[in-house]
């Protein structure tokens, strides 16, 4: 049924909608698990890491708290700390919620450049 | 003749390490060059029984390093191919046996018997892998395409290059061409990508190679039968200087393209 709607409104159910990939799970989970075993940072030292640059941001900043991303990722080049921080801006904005996003980008360098 | 050193290692075990060296050893002797495989396994030895020259040991590594016997006596040479010879391990001690500095005086000891020694590492991080690498000029590290595999042969690398090891190849082993285009197994590009090393091999699943160990046999000298056998030789020759192509995963589409054209460029 889903692929007759599907072939009827014309849109390919793989792009969006497919389930991952044993394949894709994997390699996010990998990817994952050796950026933490080669900074040798916990999951745990990074939730705290998280709940300090959320303390001295906020004596300068209003924050929603509750979007505040952190977490590590692995490029070619470099391993990074990417943190996505949502302002609150509630002057003159339509919403509560500003979409403008603070993304500081410390760059822990990669022990294997390659 | 100055041999180089070449230890096959891969952090966990049952990834093909040991069937990866004796077929390894067997396809650069047959192309000529004289190889000596060393199995630095000291405890649990199978190089000799993949090998089938189980029944020919009289002397092993230990018994050299602890001067029982000299080199070139305790290796046995291989009646199918003449260039190809093993020094086995013992089987009724540990480890502990045979220090890294041990290791080092036996490579520079096979170096000027021959043009390649290659030493089958155990599995593990501890005091045999420090052993097993000790005298290596090079590595190559097995992986196959799954996490647990993967994971560890990072840990294996990051020690490596920790000491400061820095020329180490690829083979992944135990490909499922098939399973690679359903999506159930990792590609080469993630692989490459996640451990960050280059490439020196693809070896495919192959039912010829349990068939090939119970007799006793070297796929690698059997290549009509095995696929297997095939890339073994393919390796080697690459080893040498030969532009061979990795076998096609329908999966080589970018990134690996890439890579597969620097290794050429070498």
């Amino acid at each position: 049924m889903k692929k007759l709607i599907s072939k009827l409104f014309g849109f390919d159910p793989s792009e969006d909608d497919a389930p991952q990939t044993s394949k894709q799970a994997a390699r996010e989970r990998l990817k994952l698990a050796l950026t933490y075993d080669r900074t040798s940072i916990g999951y745990n030292a990074l939730e705290q890491l998280r709940d300090e640059i959320i303390q001295v941001i906020a004596k300068h900043l209003d924050l929603d708290q509750e979007d505040i991303s952190i977490q590590l990722d692995r490029t070619m080049d470099q391993d990074k700390l990417i943190a996505s921080i949502p302002l609150r801006i509630s002057t003159r904005s339509r919403s509560s919620r500003s979409p403008a996003t603070m993304n500081t980008v410390p760059s822990i360098r990669r022990r294997r450049p390659r | 003749m100055a041999g180089r050193v070449i230890t096959i290692t891969s952090g966990k075990g049952g990834v093909g390490k040991t069937t990866f060296s004796a077929n390894l050893s067997a396809s650069l002797a047959k192309l000529g060059k004289k190889t000596i495989a060393v199995d630095a396994d000291v405890g649990q030895r199978n190089l000799d029984l993949l090998m089938g020259l189980e029944n020919r040991i009289v002397f092993d590594l230990v018994d050299v390093v602890e001067g029982r016997c000299d080199l070139s006596k305790a290796c046995i040479r291989d009646r199918r191919i003449p260039s190809l010879q093993l020094l086995p391990a013992a089987q009724t001690r540990d480890k502990s046996a045979v220090s890294p500095d041990a290791m080092r005086k036996v490579c520079d000891g096979l170096r000027p018997l021959c043009d390649y020694v290659i030493i089958d590492c155990p599995a593990g991080i501890e005091g045999g892998f420090e052993t097993a690498t000790a005298g290596a000029d090079s590595l190559i590290v097995v992986v196959n395409p799954e996490v647990a595999s993967l994971r560890d042969s990072d840990r294996v690398i990051g020690l490596l290059e920790a000491r400061e090891k820095y020329d180490m190849r690829l083979v992944i082993n135990r490909l499922k061409p098939e399973r690679m285009r359903r999506g159930d197994m990792l590609g080469i590009d993630d692989i490459l990508e996640l451990l960050a090393i280059d490439l020196l091999g693809l070896i495919p699943e192959d039912d010829y190679i349990l068939v090939s160990t119970n007799r006793g046999e070297l796929a690698a000298l059997n290549p009509s039968e095995s696929p297997a056998g095939q890339e073994y030789q393919n390796i080697a020759r690459r080893m040498l200087g030969e532009e061979v192509p990795f076998m096609s995963m329908d999966d080589t589409s970018g990134l690996f393209q890439r890579l597969f054209r620097m290794f050429k460029s070498k």
